[in-house]
């Protein structure tokens, strides 16, 4: 139950924090408005993919530690 | 879920590893059996290809931890027995035999086929043994024999290698055809290639027809791994390499079905960069496997040595029966050429045995009744029995197979730390192909962009790209480029060379941090009796006032004839040696404290110290200078005189042994300050001092207090070995840096200290310090060349020629270099093959002495001498 519990919380925050990397990337390239479409979601999906790469293995075993601290 | 065992309950078992490239797998293996409940620490070795794990066996299995291996990517090898089992009738049989076999400690799977008879049983070899498994079916009933032969452990090893290497061939045989084939497509407009390459290939659809399989095929591993590792939130290489392959391969599929997304369109496919990527690094792969294995070429040499078969005596006829099954105490028969299959004493023949592949000594030893035999030696002369004494796992080429293996399977404090950086470097890397593509979007593209530019080294133009195309480019090129898998490799390799050199040459390194120490060194502190001396008296000088000094030592061998104290052995010793009559004395007696008396043909022989000479009224004369001289050299000096005549003087001593001295001044030439330690006396020290060359001496200190005085050295900041028996000066061992234990003989598991000698020769103290330091030089030049690589190629791939000459390397120009650098890397540690350590190759010995310095400890002890003096 643990382990699941942890699998979820890393998810979402990972999850979340790429999502957010990816939308100040969008929201950047918008508002400079030179960029074309596909750059620009193009150009998101990529910061997200390795925003996801980056985070996975680091926020999981934080996370893991952070609650089965607490727990015992 | 570290430290969450029960105490009394942790075991510990070495798994078998398959399939492990670079230092990141070893943490993604690491991190996956440390992952799993009941599990407490988990080390892999690389190099090995094996994991120690820590684990409590009532709260997890082998499945279990074979099952956490597997799912990031890995296989677990473990050693398979077949056996062939008559007597099944049914069922019944089966389970009675799955029962009793699964229960046993180290057995993973038991299969047993009815309709074949046989029981097929995979089990962790470094648990238990095949022979334990054929004894427990044996014992329900059974008639058991081998399916196939022996040398499981060796077959399972090279199967699970050339495993991956078909594997990794047949990866190589889809993608390198089609690879080329979608390069010759994509460059089919350049130069002339046009006239020669069909139309047809230069088809977008085409090419990705082609580039297709060569992704999801051979590719595939790259991905799935990857996907398994992060799924467990562990990175490695296959991330870098699944990013690299399938960032081009998106590009390309986007460009050919979709040209006007902005992505580059009909011109960059870019097929060719993810066929190629895929095909360079499989190659990359094949060769790692093909070469990785030949560095542990001396571990299978060792377990090559083992016979399959022995001749044993049994109700008066021989017989031959598979070598793993002699017990103890069985009588063994050997012919000329044969190898020993298991340790034993001679109780019948005589002949040389080859004794190089253990102990490393390259003439051959004479065996005669009571003297021991070693396992895996060969019989050169004569044919003999001897009865086993060690069988099975205690032998000594399996405690030494066992030590090797160990050792191989430690990590060098160096090794830690590049494993640290290489595993932490492939976040790293994400996190600069991240920083790359957001320089290169939002300023690079914009500031120095040339649609004519090239990649490196080909004549493919960028002009069809736009900013996302260029950046992504960049990125993925920084991803390929960057992988550590070299730097990953560097000390394991290495070091599986090297204690397998040491092994060769009959020194056990324990640990790679025993080879990285031994390399470091600065002092070597030698024990003095029994390690630089013989450890026993023997006749030094034999004075004459008349130049008669056969007589001399005649008359004081015949007086000693009847003593058993090693003095007396040491001149009769010497006198047999000569060639000298020594008959029995009429009369004898010992005077305690003095020496002794006997009478021959008439004379009275006084043999003895001064102070019998003065009693007995024994004028001395001109003799006394000469014991006084031979006494400043560290002997003890027996007056001898016949008929109350002084005629001489013998001179006693513990001498230094053929090797000490030339060893001391190799020492020398390695630039290391040698030490003596002894409880005898500052003049007798020094005088064994002298004659060895040693530059300090530490006398008169009591055998528990040596520990302390390795310490006071220590502390002056020396890195200090110390060089002694395993058994008595085991705490001085302990103490140093280094504790080499010399003379072990074959006994290795019971040995302290951190290198074990087998042989009583010093000269293989000089081979350790070469073998740990050539050894480190190749662990030191591979650091060197990986951290050089991906220092220079980093920042090639990210672009930095870019604004200066328009190119950049190409994803498969990354892929290409990257495979290199691991390769070269292997290739190094493989150049160790055949390496002997200077010492055994008859290297020069070293002009002049240095000063000798002696330290007395402020204790009160007796040396040899005077102890002898006292007796006498």
């Amino acid at each position: 139950m643990h382990g699941q519990r942890s699998t979820y919380v890393s998810a979402l925050i990972y999850t979340a924090a790429s999502l957010l990397g990816a939308s100040a990337f969008l929201a950047a390239t918008t508002l400079r408005g030179d960029y074309d479409w596909v750059a620009r979601l193009g150009g998101a999906g990529w910061v997200f993919s390795l925003m996801m790469i980056i985070l996975m293995p680091t926020v999981t075993p934080w996370v893991k530690k952070r609650l089965g601290g607490r727990q015992g | 879920m570290k430290g969450e065992m029960a105490e009394g309950k942790v075991k510990e078992v070495t798994l078998p590893v398959a399939g492990m490239s670079c230092a990141a797998c070893v943490n993604k293996v690491e991190k996956a059996l440390e992952g799993l409940p009941g599990v407490g620490a988990a080390r892999v070795n690389l190099a090995a290809g094996s994991a120690g794990v820590e684990y409590d066996p009532g709260r997890v299995g082998y499945d279990q931890m074979e099952k956490a291996i597997r799912d990031v990517g890995y296989e677990v090898p473990w050693d398979r027995i077949e056996l062939l089992v008559l007597g099944m009738m049914g069922t019944h049989c089966q389970s009675i035999i799955e029962k009793a076999v699964g229960e046993m400690p180290g057995v993973v799977h038991v299969r047993v086929n009815l309709g074949t008879d046989s029981v097929a049983v995979e089990y962790a070899g470094a648990v238990l043994s095949a022979a334990q498994i054929r004894k427990t079916i044996r014992e329900l009933g059974y008639e058991v024999s081998d399916k196939a032969e022996g040398e499981a452990s060796l077959d399972r090893e090279r199967q699970a290698r050339q495993q991956e290497i078909r594997r990794q061939l047949v990866n190589l045989l889809i993608a390198a055809p089609l690879g080329l084939l979608v390069m010759a497509g994509t460059f089919r407009d350049y130069w002339v290639l046009h006239t020669f390459i069909p139309g047809f290939l230069g088809n977008k659809y085409v090419l990705w027809a082609l580039a297709t399989p060569v992704v999801l095929g051979p590719g595939r591993q790259f991905f799935v791994n990857s996907f398994n590792g992060l799924r467990r939130g562990v990175t490695d290489m296959n991330l870098l390499y699944a990013t690299g392959i399938g960032a081009a391969y998106f590009i390309a599929v986007i460009n050919t079905f979709w040209p006007n997304a902005g992505f580059g369109g009909e011109k960059a496919t870019f097929y060719e960069s993810a066929a190629l990527l895929t095909t360079f690094i499989v190659l990359g792969r094949y060769l790692e496997a093909v070469t990785r294995g030949r560095t542990s070429e001396a571990i299978r040499k060792l377990m090559k040595l083992q016979p399959k078969r022995a001749r044993i005596l049994r109700d008066g006829q021989e017989m031959e029966i598979p070598a793993d099954e002699v017990q103890a105490d069985d009588i063994l028969v050997v012919r000329p050429g044969e190898s020993i299959p298991v340790d034993g004493v001679v109780s019948e023949g005589y002949s040389a045995m080859d004794e190089s592949m253990i102990t490393g000594e390259s003439l051959p030893v004479e065996k005669r009744a009571g003297d021991e035999v070693i396992g895996g030696t060969i019989n050169k002369t004569g044919a003999f029995r001897f009865r086993a004494t060690r069988v099975g796992k205690e032998t000594a080429l399996a405690q030494i197979i066992k030590l090797v293996e160990n050792a191989q399977a430690t990590k060098a404090p160096i090794q830690r730390l590049s494993d640290t950086v290489a595993s932490h470097f492939i976040l790293g890397v994400h996190v600069l192909a991240l920083g790359v593509f957001l320089f290169w979007f939002f300023g690079g593209f914009n500031w120095w962009f040339d649609p004519n530019s090239h990649f490196i080294l080909s004549p493919t133009e960028l002009s069809g790209l736009k900013v996302f195309g260029f950046s992504l480019l960049l990125s993925v090129t920084v991803l390929v480029i960057s992988c550590p898998c070299a730097v990953g490799l560097a000390t394991p390799s290495a070091i599986m060379a090297g204690s397998g050199l040491g092994a060769q040459n009959g020194i056990l390194f324990k640990g790679a941090d025993a080879m990285e120490a031994t390399a470091k060194l600065q002092t070597v502190i030698f024990d003095k009796t029994g390690t630089l001396t013989k450890g026993e008296p023997s006749v030094t000088e034999v004075v004459s006032l008349d130049r008669r000094e056969d007589d001399v030592l005649r008359l004081a061998a015949i007086a000693e004839k009847n003593s058993e104290h090693p003095l007396g052995e040491a001149i009769v010793r010497a006198a047999r040696e000569r060639g000298l009559a020594v008959p029995d004395a009429e009369e004898f007696a010992a005077i305690p404290g003095h020496g002794v008396e006997a009478r021959h043909n008439g004379s009275l022989i006084l043999l003895g110290n001064r102070r019998l000479m003065t009693q007995r009224q024994v004028a001395l004369g001109p003799l006394l200078a000469e014991a006084e001289r031979l006494e400043q050299d560290g002997k003890t000096a027996m007056f001898v005189a016949a008929d109350d005549q002084a005629i001489g003087v013998v001179a006693v001593a513990d001498t230094l042994k053929d090797s000490s001295a030339r060893a001391v001044q190799e020492l020398h030439r390695l630039g290391l300050e040698v030490a003596m330690i002894t409880g005898d006396n500052r003049r007798t020290a020094q005088a064994i001092a002298r004659q060895a060359g040693i530059d300090r001496v530490l006398a008169e200190v009591l055998p528990q207090d040596k520990a302390a005085e390795v310490r006071k050295l220590q502390e002056q900041g020396r890195r200090v070995a110390m060089v002694g028996d395993g058994i008595n000066d085991a705490p001085a061992l302990a103490q140093a840096d280094v504790g080499l234990a010399i003379g072990s003989g074959t006994d290795v598991a019971k040995e302290t200290g951190h290198v074990i000698l087998v042989k009583d020769d010093l000269l293989d103290v000089v081979g350790a310090i070469q073998i740990a330091r050539f050894t480190m030089g190749k662990v030191k030049q591979n650091l060197a060349w990986a951290f050089g690589y991906n220092t220079a190629a980093i920042p090639l791939g990210a672009g930095i020629l870019y604004p200066f000459f328009a190119q950049v390397v190409s994803p498969e120009l990354a892929a290409f270099l990257m495979a290199i650098s691991s390769l070269s890397v292997t290739l190094n540690a493989m150049s160790m093959r055949g390496f002997r350590p200077p010492i055994r190759r008859g290297g020069r010995p070293a002009a002049g002495r240095p000063p000798v310095r002696a330290e007395t400890a402020p204790r009160e002890a007796k040396g040899i001498g005077q102890r002898l003096e006292e007796v006498h």
